[in-house]
């Protein structure tokens, strides 16, 4: 059941998936890696759509390099833990939702405990050895992750459902190299955004999910495409899981 | 014969992409990428190590179907034939 603030403050969604819709993301646990540049959009959408557990997870301080970019961090916050300015930020944004933050590395010996119950998962990272590691979570939890990545003006997006789809490994074998990487704010802007639309998407169990293809977008250009990615049938990570053709989408 | 050649993100930034090139007949995959990412060395190294193979994370496409980087000195490419070359894109 939804308060009158929620019913006024869902209004505008509503009139698109009705309170049914707005039950189901009120219901749902998001597990959020990162709230840095991707993290900072993912997590402000899925707080004000609505999602009622938002578990988000960043181990770093606000350093003032990184606020052309992670618009949940002030200018004020500099010093602070990101998980404590994200709290404060998404609990601001929306105080009818349960925001947990967690300050801590994901590694693999807490990264199943951390995800709990979630149902998915979003790679909010900026490292691929932690990607891989939130690519096995998901694989054996059976639960989807909503894959993005940037530099620069480039950006990459695509819904992982493990058993239907190619995971990260399918997709991107071997991590590249690591780097401080150059970014403009608006590009997880994008990225981030082309995210959550794709776990609001999942939740409500409705649209087409970004399944079985890479979107790339190329800002300099102002273009988008995509590219059909299969499953690797020698994937280190989720070649034993059976190909089903279970519809990608959360179970009613 | 043409082939187009596409590089992605990073890759684009050093050799530019949509890459219309003539190949003689029997052309490789890895060669013809080889050539084309000579122009900048900067390019080159993006993409092939100091042995000239392809760096292990490079992503390989004809024609929208994935090539693995061993089979790719053996694949000829054919008229007509659209490869992509990116890099994962790691940043978040």
């Amino acid at each position: 059941m939804f308060s009158q603030r929620e019913l006024e403050r869902y209004k505008r969604q509503t009139m698109l998936f009705g309170e049914e819709g707005q039950e189901r993301l009120k219901k749902a646990h998001i597990f959020i890696a990162g709230a840095g540049g991707l993290g900072s959009p993912i997590s402000i959408y899925l707080a004000v759509a609505g999602v009622g557990t938002i578990t988000i997870v960043d181990m770093d301080v606000v350093d003032q390099t990184n606020l052309n970019r992670q618009i949940l961090h002030f200018d004020r916050d500099i010093g602070k833990k990101k998980t404590a300015s994200a709290e404060e930020k998404l609990q601001a944004l929306n105080p009818d939702i349960t925001v947990n933050a967690i300050d801590v590395k994901i590694e693999e010996s807490n990264a199943v405990k951390l995800i709990g119950k979630a149902d998915g998962i979003v790679d909010a990272m900026d490292n691929y050895p932690t990607r891989y590691l939130l690519n096995d979570v998901a694989i054996a939890k059976k639960i989807p992750l909503f894959h993005g990545g940037i530099r620069g003006f480039y950006g990459q997006a695509t819904t992982i459902i493990p058993g239907t789809t190619p995971c990260l490994k399918c997709i991107f074998p071997k991590a590249p190299p690591k780097e401080v990487f150059p970014v403009v704010g608006v590009t997880p802007g994008i990225i981030g955004t082309i995210q959550a639309n794709e776990v609001i998407k999942y939740l409500l169990g409705s649209g087409e999910l970004l399944t079985n293809r890479l979107f790339i977008w190329d800002g300099m250009q102002a273009h988008a495409e995509e590219l059909c990615v299969e499953r690797n049938p020698a994937c280190e990570a989720c070649s034993n899981m059976t190909t089903t053709k279970t519809p990608a989408r959360k179970k009613k | 014969m043409t082939v187009k050649i596409r590089f992605f993100a990073r890759f684009r930034e050093l050799l530019g992409t949509d890459i219309v090139t003539e190949v003689a007949p029997g052309a490789m995959f890895s060669s013809l990428i080889t050539t084309t990412a000579r122009k900048n060395p900067a390019g080159y190294a993006a993409i092939f190590d100091e042995k000239g193979d392809f760096h292990e994370f490079v992503i390989l496409m004809k024609n929208g179907k994935r090539i693995e980087l061993t089979d790719a000195a053996k694949t000829p490419v054919v008229d007509g034939d659209e490869i992509a070359v990116f890099p994962p894109v790691a940043g978040g």
